[in-house]
């Protein structure tokens, strides 16, 4: 293997690496963390997020971002609750809560990617502005009792699998696919790294972004339904901090925050290592407080192997500096 | 008349006139391309051969005068129109992604996708066949460059021109439009270029190759076309012309008759 080859291996490999190595001290140090119940309960913990996590990756990778997930989470469970207890029913309840969810998603991807907002600013509206109606809706208070069939979506099992999980390994997949076998893929990262070029060769610039925005708030607002299924109520204190962990987990699997970069696989091991830090330290009896400080720590790091491998990478690149050609415009071939 | 335009031109230019306000960038030019041709089309700054190239590219409309491809008339509305009518403009921008490889590259924005129904709704590409096509390509043009999955920020100016200018060929165009390919490259690089171009033409692709440098346009260029402030002022073989004669036709310290009269 050329340096080139071990340099892409390990950035590729290194965070699997890292998790595995994760593993093996937590196994090492508490008999209870490698066991089925112990593994279902950190994917358990962090399917609401991984739903999440893969639409708003794909708009990293396009260089958008989107920090109203937590506040459209919700809304939706509130908009959800609310049609509840006036009498909807529940397919057309959950419906209605997917549904703004979407609404919001396409709001933002309107403004973001038909009009050119910058998607820091009127996300970040949404992260105020969602949160702020569904406070409104509910004047704080939350409701509940929603009842043993809509209890499924959140703690239900499927063939020994809890629903959330199989949901999340569902929308996964998806993701996988369009991420590496889809042309999505490709025109993400031609978005994410030469939007002008990527429009020149037809791709569809603007409607890639917003339909992302639409997934991504759909995505939010069933796991705002999944939360409020879980608690058996619509808590205005659902979802906060939610972006924050979806960010983490996107940028610990190497996605350029700047777009154009970055893969899905990467992004799944950055949410699992964030889980399993956590369960991990719990376990091993660490103050939760600690838990905070390990997984800005492992952000930090991430980061900065990130700056590496690019430093190390643009040296290897073969740039063979000749000088110009001694003929000046124009005056060239006269002998 | 020589063996190439024997054959009847590919890519025709009619009395092409552009004006910007008062400024008439291009006036009534006509150009005649032949298939197997590399033809140099050069000129001083401001002679018109951008706004030239970006009529043929599609990219701005002629006032007056007709583009024909292959002896169709042909109008185009856009870059897609120009590209889909068989002619490729490839820009100084080259239009590459970096982040991808040169597979991935040469197909962005028309993957192939896997055959059947279940392909076409699940939006499954077959990688292996456009590795296979890019592969091909490399065999057929003897292209010398680096692995077909190499990203292109890995590539050199050179390689990078050259994956561009395979892009335009592989996808079967005959009639390829190079604006200053070998502008801003080194040596070794440059001599990657001139000798795809070189390789262009035994695979019967016509070449429009603009530049201001006329060591590059004498060493591939069959034929040249000179313009000077908005009009051909000379259209013959590059056999006849020195790079003398070249430079004072740009300048205009020599016209197209003498130099006639000099060759002859």
């Amino acid at each position: 293997m050329t340096r080139q080859q071990i340099l892409t291996w390990t950035q590729r490999n290194g965070l699997f690496f890292a998790l595995v190595l994760l593993i093996a001290i937590f196994s090492f140090a508490s008999s209870r963390f490698l066991t089925v119940p112990n593994m279902t309960v950190i994917l358990l913990q962090n399917a609401v997020i991984g739903l999440i996590v893969v639409p708003g990756a794909m708009l990293i990778l396009c260089g958008l971002v989107d920090l109203s997930v937590g506040s459209i989470a919700v809304l939706a469970a509130v908009v959800f609750g609310q049609a509840m207890d006036s009498g909807f029913g529940l397919p057309v309840s959950m419906l209605l809560g997917l549904g703004v969810g979407m609404l919001w998603g396409a709001f933002n991807g309107y403004l973001i990617a038909i009009l050119g907002f910058s998607p820091i600013i009127i996300t970040l509206g949404g992260l105020a502005g969602a949160r702020g109606l569904a406070e409104f809706i509910t004047q704080g208070f939350t409701t509940y009792g929603y009842g043993p069939q809509f209890a499924l979506l959140g703690n239900g099992k499927l063939l020994g699998v809890p629903v959330p999980i199989i949901l999340f390994l569902i929308v996964l997949a998806i993701g996988l696919h369009l991420w590496y076998r889809a042309p999505l893929g490709r025109h993400m990262i031609a978005i994410g790294g030469a939007k002008d070029t990527a429009a020149e060769l037809g791709i569809p610039v603007k409607l890639v972004p917003f339909w992302l925005y639409v997934a991504s708030g759909l995505a939010s607002a069933l796991g705002g339904l999944i939360v409020a299924s879980q608690l058996d109520g619509a808590a205005v204190t659902i979802g906060t901090g939610m972006e924050l962990e979806v960010l983490t987990a996107i940028l610990l699997g190497g996605v350029s925050f700047t777009g154009g970069r970055g893969s899905l696989f990467g992004v799944f091991f950055g949410l699992l290592f964030v889980g399993v830090l956590s369960n991990g330290l719990i376990q091993i009896n660490v103050s939760p407080y600690v838990e905070q400080v390990a997984i800005g720590a492992a952000l930090c790091g991430a980061a900065a192997l990130d700056m590496l491998y690019q430093r190390l990478e643009r040296l290897q690149v073969p740039v063979e500096r000749e000088p110009n050609e001694p003929v000046a415009q124009g005056t060239g071939g006269s002998q | 008349m020589n063996t190439a335009e024997a054959k009847p031109a590919v890519l025709e230019l009619r009395g092409l006139s552009k004006s910007f306000g008062p400024v008439h960038a291009v006036k009534s030019v006509s150009l005649s391309i032949y298939p197997g041709e590399v033809i140099g089309l050069v000129g001083d700054n401001g002679a018109g051969k951008s706004t030239l190239t970006r009529m043929m590219a599609g990219t701005i409309r002629p006032d007056t005068g007709d583009i024909v491809v292959a002896g169709e008339k042909q109008t185009f509305e856009s870059a897609q129109d120009a590209r889909r009518a068989g002619v490729e403009t490839v820009f100084q921008t080259l239009a590459l992604v970096p982040g991808l490889d040169i597979v991935e590259n040469i197909f962005l924005g028309r993957e192939l996708l896997a055959s059947g129904p279940l392909g076409a709704v699940t939006r499954t590409m077959d990688v292996a066949a456009m590795r296979r096509r890019v592969q091909e390509g490399y065999e057929r043009f003897g292209l010398g460059l680096p692995d077909i999955r190499t990203k292109v920020a890995g590539l050199s100016g050179g390689q990078r021109q050259v994956v561009a200018i395979a892009r335009a060929v592989l996808w079967g165009s005959r009639i390829v439009v190079l604006d200053e390919p070998t502008a801003a490259l080194g040596v070794k690089q440059t001599e990657l270029v001139l000798s795809f171009i070189e390789q262009l033409r035994s695979h019967n692709v016509a070449v429009v190759f603009i530049s201001h440098n006329m060591q590059h346009v004498m060493r591939v260029a069959d034929r040249v076309c000179v313009l000077r402030l908005g009009r051909k002022v000379f259209d013959g073989q590059m056999s006849a012309l020195t790079g003398t004669d070249l430079v004072a036709l740009m300048t205009g310290a020599a016209t197209a008759v003498e130099q006639v009269a000099a060759a002859g």
